[in-house]
């Protein structure tokens, strides 16, 4: 049971939920699918198990050819998919035939989709994932992101695999479509580093996604920061710029305070440096910046530690077999 | 016949090599998108003359499938 990358798309990977977790002391980050919430309802649509190895397809998709009979299902953005030239709903687990192609095309929706196939992709693990992760050239097929003429090894089936399960309407996220978005954040690990009007300013700002944002970061353009006496008259080991500090560890999440510019370090990011991080973008909260394209507009919204740790339950309540419904066929 | 090139994906456009006038040829490189990093190459599907050109260097924020560049192809 193989899948044929004809195209390989732009930067199509394998990755699987929640990743590589357990090493980020030693500098590998989790990986994982940037938008874990349609990750994990594609594989539900397909008999999986909500973390089974999938591909994640960003901004152009892939082309790809079944060697068996396979079922599949493809969730968050709308790249336009055909089987053999006729459509495929998102949303929705189909039976593809041998031979059939799957045909993806630019993200009209949307920027990240999800691919699941019946029975995952059957790759070798490293460190206790599939997660491909590029910089490091590990996990997923060979260690970096799909190319042409590869043949993708899948899984075995389970039995309960069949075409026609749809994800409920109310447990999908919804893409924002006026190119806006409403972030959560976390206030720290470094707040106490930026004074009271650098704290207003950066939650009523419009802050603009830019082009150079990828899966280490989303790096921001938007006003300027103001600091605290902690920033401003420190030891000078900590660096000449007011967000220098000695080197620390980041969180996953961490908005990263790189002079001026606010960098989001995402699932392949950085697990230390030195500077300063004064919010923490929740994962619960990660799809959003997974689905949201370089000229759009974040504004962010200050949660609590126990509020995020809610989002995380709420979100793990929809990921689950209560959210997949049988349809008609 | 008239070709419209149009955007392949979301993103900044990161450099435009032709302007109405040129004749290029088939495969030649239009204009470069920039996304996660990375270069997506716009490439003349057809050898032709240039008619309009939609994009500018450094413009941020397009849409995919947007109009970019029209072509008069070779007779």
């Amino acid at each position: 049971m193989t899948l044929e990358i004809i195209k390989p798309g732009l930067e199509t990977s394998v990755q699987d939920w929640p990743g590589r977790y357990g090493f980020w002391n030693q500098g590998f980050p989790p990986s994982g699918p940037m938008d874990s919430w349609s990750f994990r309802l594609a594989n539900l649509l397909v008999g999986n198990v909500v973390g089974a190895p999938a591909l994640e397809c960003q901004y152009i998709g892939p082309t790809l050819r079944f060697g068996a009979e396979t079922v599949f299902a493809v969730t968050g953005a709308d790249m336009l998919p055909t089987l053999d030239g006729a459509p495929v709903p998102l949303w929705q687990s189909v039976t593809a035939q041998p031979g059939q192609v799957l045909a993806m095309s630019f993200a009209k929706l949307g920027a990240r989709a999800y691919l699941a196939l019946a029975g995952g992709i059957d790759v070798e693990p490293w460190l206790g994932s599939r997660a491909t992760f590029h910089k490091a050239g590990i996990g997923g097929v060979g260690g970096h992101a799909l190319k042409p003429g590869q043949q993708v090894p899948l899984g075995v089936p389970a039995a309960t695999a069949k075409a026609g399960l749809i994800v409920e309407e109310a447990a999908r996220p919804v893409i924002s479509t006026d190119r806006r978005w409403e972030i959560e954040v976390v206030a720290g690990p470094n707040d106490d580093w930026i004074d009271g009007e650098g704290h207003a300013r950066f939650l009523s700002a419009d802050w603009k996604l830019s082009g150079k944002s990828d899966r280490t970061g989303f790096r921001l353009d938007g006003p300027d920061w103001t600091f605290t006496e902690k920033a401003l008259h420190k030891a000078p080991e900590h660096g000449s710029l007011p967000s220098n500090i000695i080197d620390q560890g980041y969180p996953l999440g961490a908005i990263n305070l790189a002079g001026q510019t606010p960098i989001i370090l995402v699932n392949d990011g950085p697990s230390m440096g030195g500077f300063i991080n004064p919010y923490t973008v929740p994962q619960a909260a990660f799809w959003k910046l997974g689905q949201s394209k370089p000229g759009e507009t974040y504004r962010f919204k200050a949660v609590s530690v126990a509020e995020s740790q809610a989002m995380a339950r709420s979100l793990a309540a929809l990921c689950t077999d209560a959210s997949i419904l049988s349809s008609i066929v | 016949m008239a070709i419209e090139i149009r955007t392949l994906t979301a993103g900044n456009v990161w450099k435009v090599l032709v302007q109405p006038g040129d004749i290029v040829a088939e495969g030649d490189v239009l204009f470069i998108m920039e996304v996660m990093k990375m270069e997506v190459p716009h490439t003349a599907p057809a050898g032709g003359k240039v008619t309009a050109v939609y994009v500018a260097a450094d413009q941020e924020g397009l849409d995919a499938d947007a109009p970019a560049v029209d072509l008069e192809e070779n007779a």
